[in-house]
């Protein structure tokens, strides 16, 4: 009976496989990969969008590992410190939260020249939105309210840290206004105040509003992208109107610093042809996920860009918030 | 809208569906009467197997597992006086009393019960009145949070047993306690020591484990040679007697209806609600001296009560696309891969992907009723275990839960700590129930009080401009009165002159 199990379960295992393994993976025939939120979390969506993907591409298991604390920092810092080198672990990095940890925290000891990036996929991006009795119908009405009360128009964010945060932050430092900045535990509650009218505005994510949008109980002012969305045409970007911010949270898969050059390459070339599957752009479009996929050096600059754009930020910042 | 209501029926039931609500329902059994294990992390583990899965069957067997968890959590808790879930916390206080008194069978089968009615309570709630209710969600801000919060501390002035002292010192350090980790508004970590495994704060679960059943283990232990306990017999019914039902109804639903309450409002839950429902239990009781020492209506009460907040934080899921707790976040999550975008459109544009999942819920509490009357039996047997191997068996599970939350042993040692601390608690006669309240509490309030201090420009008075929280604060100010002398003195008084007239 036992052993009828485990021919069935290698049976099972060999199917599932013989229709993949095109290319093998060099270095391992398991990925781990570490997760640093709960499963059911937003990593955890994008592990299961991504991964059925490569698993075929690459030929390999992959072992998602959820280490839940500190914002991400702990799995973080445990695959920067004390994980094999080899290209068997590998994480999902989120952006911005894997460099605000350890610049806005002393105990947090990680940085991303201890990563070797392997690629961004998704960015959410940033977007203002207010409820849908709101005063301000468009982003200069809602600008003109904070210039008249400084300090007093109240925006939610996803919390201290958090995209959200450093882009109301980034608004504040453009045009001169200054908000009273509300931090919620996540967008989903930052997005539920907006709803009832208890904020004036919610400094949000598309993916986590678009729904309320598309059914009017949300407004959306302006996004925070180089150009329209092409899913709201009508909502300006802020670039539009000179304000320099370009914002959103974004995911991707990071190795430790140091793996073999060749299991780098494999991965990033894994990476690189889903860009082309039309099944995964199909998949991902179903799972309203934003692909944004930049690969190895690309994703590398997109960190270094971040890490100094919100060391200015929070060296600027740091006394006022931590009064 | 009719017919939408009929197609979600006709998808549920099918051969397949019905056995997945009864398998989903068993296995989230299971998952609840483990503690550390929770149903947020069995809906998420499940999640990826139903991405190749029909809608219906899919969401059918998430809702069950849901459902089931919401129940199992209190065989334990009843059983070995270890919550198997956090909202199972409350049932500890009158469930264990009754099984050590050889009634572990009443106890469990008046559970099943009352789960189910609250269970379908808050399943009809949800199929005839959510979109009303969904409004109501929406008029829960920061504000009026804060409020719930201050009414829900005030619950330990009545559950300290005995002395009113040794009930605030639990509570205080409840809260204390609750304050390490990361300030929300400044990202400050504090009392975490570097340690970065604090800087989310300690999990409650791990303190909930620590707290009861640690020391439950060690008791056992240090008695396992004393006189033989009383193992429940067999012949004990689980099927209550129906005078018995009858009598409980009233509390039954009253605790129902809180349920529902408190899982529409997101940012509360079970854990809360089942305190509510007991306190209000207590104080609508006429006897108030058996609580606490085995009163079948103290196990009524959360057990509705944490039922139905399955139904109730479905509500503003369903109506407005937001999830009302991490278990109804992950059910989103299911509806997401299905093509559906989360907003207040589900029950119209999505309606029979909707329906279904709201009539499974519905069968999802008949299952749990035919499942719970089988599983359970098998679990009263745990009775007849002596106590040496239970205590083994107790400690081993504790070490797993707390690992299985963060996959980490800091979490063990963490629990391991708690459990000491619990057991100096148990020896020194404080109750851990306060504490628990103070941990459960302690972060919403801090949230809430910061997040309206930041709205109303650090003016105190922004917490009058809300009706909803002048209400509550003012129920809060009533209760907190109800415990002091003035209050019996006026009750004296009041009823002197009543008596001259």
């Amino acid at each position: 009976m036992k052993m009828r199990g485990a021919y069935a379960a290698t049976l099972l295992s060999t199917l599932m496989l013989s229709g993949a393994a095109q290319a093998e993976y060099s270095a391992a025939d398991e990925i781990k990969v570490l997760q640093g939120f709960k499963a059911g979390g937003g990593s955890d969506a994008l592990a299961q969008l991504t991964q059925p993907f490569l698993r075929e591409s690459l030929g390999v298991e992959f072992i998602n590992e959820y280490l839940p604390g500190a914002t991400g920092a702990i799995a973080w810092t445990r695959l920067t410190k004390q994980s094999p080198v080899d290209g068997s672990v590998v994480s999902i990095t989120n952006t911005p939260m894997l460099m605000t940890n350890y610049i806005m925290n002393d105990s947090i000891h990680y940085s991303i020249d201890e990563l070797t990036p392997i690629a961004n996929v998704v960015t959410d991006p940033g977007i203002i939105v207010v409820p849908k009795d709101s005063p301000y119908k468009t982003v200069e009405d809602f600008f003109a309210a904070a210039k008249e009360r400084p300090g007093e128009i109240t925006v939610g964010n996803s919390g201290v840290g958090g995209d959200d945060f450093f882009s109301t932050i980034m608004i504040e430092k453009a045009t001169g206004l200054s908000f009273q900045k509300v931090p919620f535990q996540g967008d989903g509650p930052s997005a539920t105040a907006a709803l009832g009218g208890k904020i004036d505005a919610s400094f949000n994510n598309l993916g986590n509003v678009y729904g309320h949008i598309k059914s009017g109980s949300l407004r959306p002012l302006a996004v925070f992208t180089r150009e329209r969305l092409d899913i709201l045409p009508d909502v300006p970007t802020v670039m539009e109107k000179d304000i320099d911010v370009v914002a959103g949270s974004s995911r991707g898969y990071s190795a430790p610093a140091g793996i073999p050059d060749e299991a780098r390459k494999e991965l990033i070339a894994a990476f690189e042809a889903l860009k082309e599957n039309e099944d995964f752009k199909k998949t991902a479009q179903e799972r309203a996920m934003n692909l944004d996929i930049q690969t190895g050096d690309d994703y590398g600059q997109m960190m270094q860009e971040m890490e100094g754009q919100f060391e200015d930020i929070w060296a600027d910042v740091k006394d006022e918030v931590n009064q | 809208m009719d017919n939408l209501v009929l197609v979600g029926l006709t998808n549920v039931i099918t051969f397949t569906n019905i056995s997945l609500i009864l398998g989903g329902t068993l296995l989230g059994l299971f998952v609840g009467a483990m503690p550390g294990l929770s149903a947020t992390m069995a809906l998420a583990l499940l999640l990826p197997l139903t991405f190749g899965m029909d809608p219906a069957t899919g969401l059918s067997m998430l809702a069950a597992l849901y459902v089931g968890a919401s129940y199992g959590g209190s065989i334990a808790a009843i059983l070995l006086r270890t919550p198997g879930t956090p909202s199972a916390a409350a049932t500890v206080l009158d469930g264990f009393p009754l099984s050590q008194q050889g009634q572990a069978g009443r106890a469990l089968g008046v559970s099943l019960f009352s789960s189910f009615i609250g269970g379908l309570m808050s399943g009809i709630a949800l199929l005839t009145a959510a979109p009303l209710l969904g409004v109501l969600v929406l008029k829960f801000g920061p504000i009026e949070l804060f409020a719930i919060a201050v009414l829900g501390i005030t619950i330990i002035g009545s559950l300290s047993q005995g002395s009113v002292v040794s009930g605030l010192l639990s509570g205080t350090l409840g809260l204390l306690v609750s304050t390490v980790g990361m300030d929300l508004i400044t990202g400050t970590p504090r009392m975490t020591f570097g340690i970065i495994n604090l800087f989310s704060g300690i999990e409650f679960t791990v303190a909930l484990i620590g707290l009861f059943s640690i020391p439950q283990a060690l008791i056992l232990i240090e008695n396992a040679h004393g006189p033989q306990k009383v193992a429940s017999k067999i012949t004990d019914r689980l099927v209550p007697p129906f005078a018995e039902i009858r009598r409980l109804l009233p509390n039954i639903f009253r605790s129902g209806g809180i349920g529902i309450i408190t899982g529409l409002i997101p940012g509360t839950g079970g854990d809360t609600a089942s305190w509510f429902a007991y306190n209000e239990a207590k104080r609508f009781a006429k006897d108030k001296s058996r609580f606490g020492k085995g009163d079948i209506a103290g196990v009524a009460a959360p057990e509705s009560a944490n039922n139905a907040v399955v139904g109730g934080a479905l509500i503003p899921t369903i109506a407005l696309g937001i999830p009302g707790s991490s278990s109804t976040a992950i059910l989103l999550g299911a509806l997401m891969v299905q093509g559906i975008l989360p907003g207040p459109n589900l029950l119209t544009d999505y309606g029979d992907v909707t329906y279904t999942l709201i009539w499974a819920v519905i069968f999802a509490n008949v299952g749990l009723l035919l499942v719970g009357l089988l599983f359970t039996r098998l679990c009263v047997s745990v009775t007849r275990v002596p106590d040496s191997f239970v205590a083994c068996s107790i400690i081993t599970l504790c070490v797993i839960g707390a690992f299985a939350i963060n996959n980490s042993l800091f979490e063990v040692g963490l629990m391991l700590g708690f459990g000491l601390f619990g057991y100096w608690m148990n020896k020194a006669g404080v109750s851990p129930a306060p504490m628990v309240i103070g941990l459960i509490l302690g972060p919403v309030m801090e949230t809430s009080f910061q997040q309206s201090m930041l709205i109303g420009q650090n003016n105190l008075s922004i917490f009058l401009t809300s009706p909803i929280a002048v209400v509550l604060l003012c129920i809060a100010v009533f209760s907190v009165l109800q415990a002091t002398p003035f209050f019996r003195w006026l009750r004296v008084a009041l009823r002197a002159r009543t008596q001259a007239e």
